[in-house]
């Protein structure tokens, strides 16, 4: 979804960049070292997905936006600590019954 | 630190002036206090030292090539991921919200600087 050199971001990227600060908005609010791990997780895959995914491939970006989406709200519960919910594949987890 | 020993270094002046002259303690009081009421916000010279202190400490930066004139993507070689990285950074160490809209515009040492010098709950 292209990482910018500095022009102006699209709506699509401030969408990206927006979930990816309530990633780390959301860490802060863990426990220290499990804080440390989602930061590290969540940076790990949009650097990731920066550079692997086609910048122009709208749908699979949207896609990734809306699994994004669901797992920061997963994410931001108060019961859920640890990484499973934040993980790659799939979007079910966890703490789908609290 | 700097704005303490600053402060003190003030406050010691006034004082010792107090104490040789004697007379007319009011007017040098209610400058003091002026002055005090002043003092919690930000010197310009703290928050720059902060702000490259904080973008020094980021882990893909070179701390040597960090000025306050740097752009964070165009002379550090960061992208905007590491962008939102640093500005989340420098909201913990000057304990500010900054939302995404201003957020998205701080791209540079300078801009940061800026920001964080005119936000009047920076501290």
């Amino acid at each position: 979804m292209g990482a910018s050199k500095g022009q102006k971001l699209s709506g699509m990227q401030k969408q990206v960049l927006s979930l990816y600060r309530g990633f780390l908005r959301a860490a802060r609010s863990k426990p220290a070292e499990e804080r440390r791990q989602i930061e590290s997780v969540v940076s790990a895959e949009f650097h990731r997905n920066s550079k692997q995914v086609d910048r122009k491939n709208f749908l699979y970006i949207e896609y990734l936006l809306r699994r994004g989406k669901k797992q920061l709200d997963q994410l931001k519960s108060p019961d859920t600590i640890g990484l499973s919910s934040v993980n790659v594949g799939s979007s079910k987890k966890q703490n789908a019954d609290t | 630190m700097a704005l303490r020993a600053a402060v003190l270094r003030h406050i010691r002046l006034p004082v010792q002036t107090l104490a040789a002259t004697g007379s007319r303690p009011q007017p040098q009081l209610s400058f003091l206090r002026l002055f005090s009421s002043h003092d919690d916000h930000l010197t310009k010279e703290e928050v720059i030292d902060r702000v490259l202190d904080v973008v020094k400490s980021f882990p893909k930066v070179e701390p040597s090539q960090v000025t306050p004139d740097v752009h964070f993507q165009k002379d550090l070689g960061l992208d905007s991921l590491d962008n939102v990285e640093i500005v989340m950074a420098l909201e913990e160490e000057f304990k500010l919200e900054i939302p995404d809209k201003e957020a998205d515009k701080i791209d540079s040492c300078n801009l940061a600087i800026e920001y964080i010098y005119n936000h009047p709950m920076a501290g």
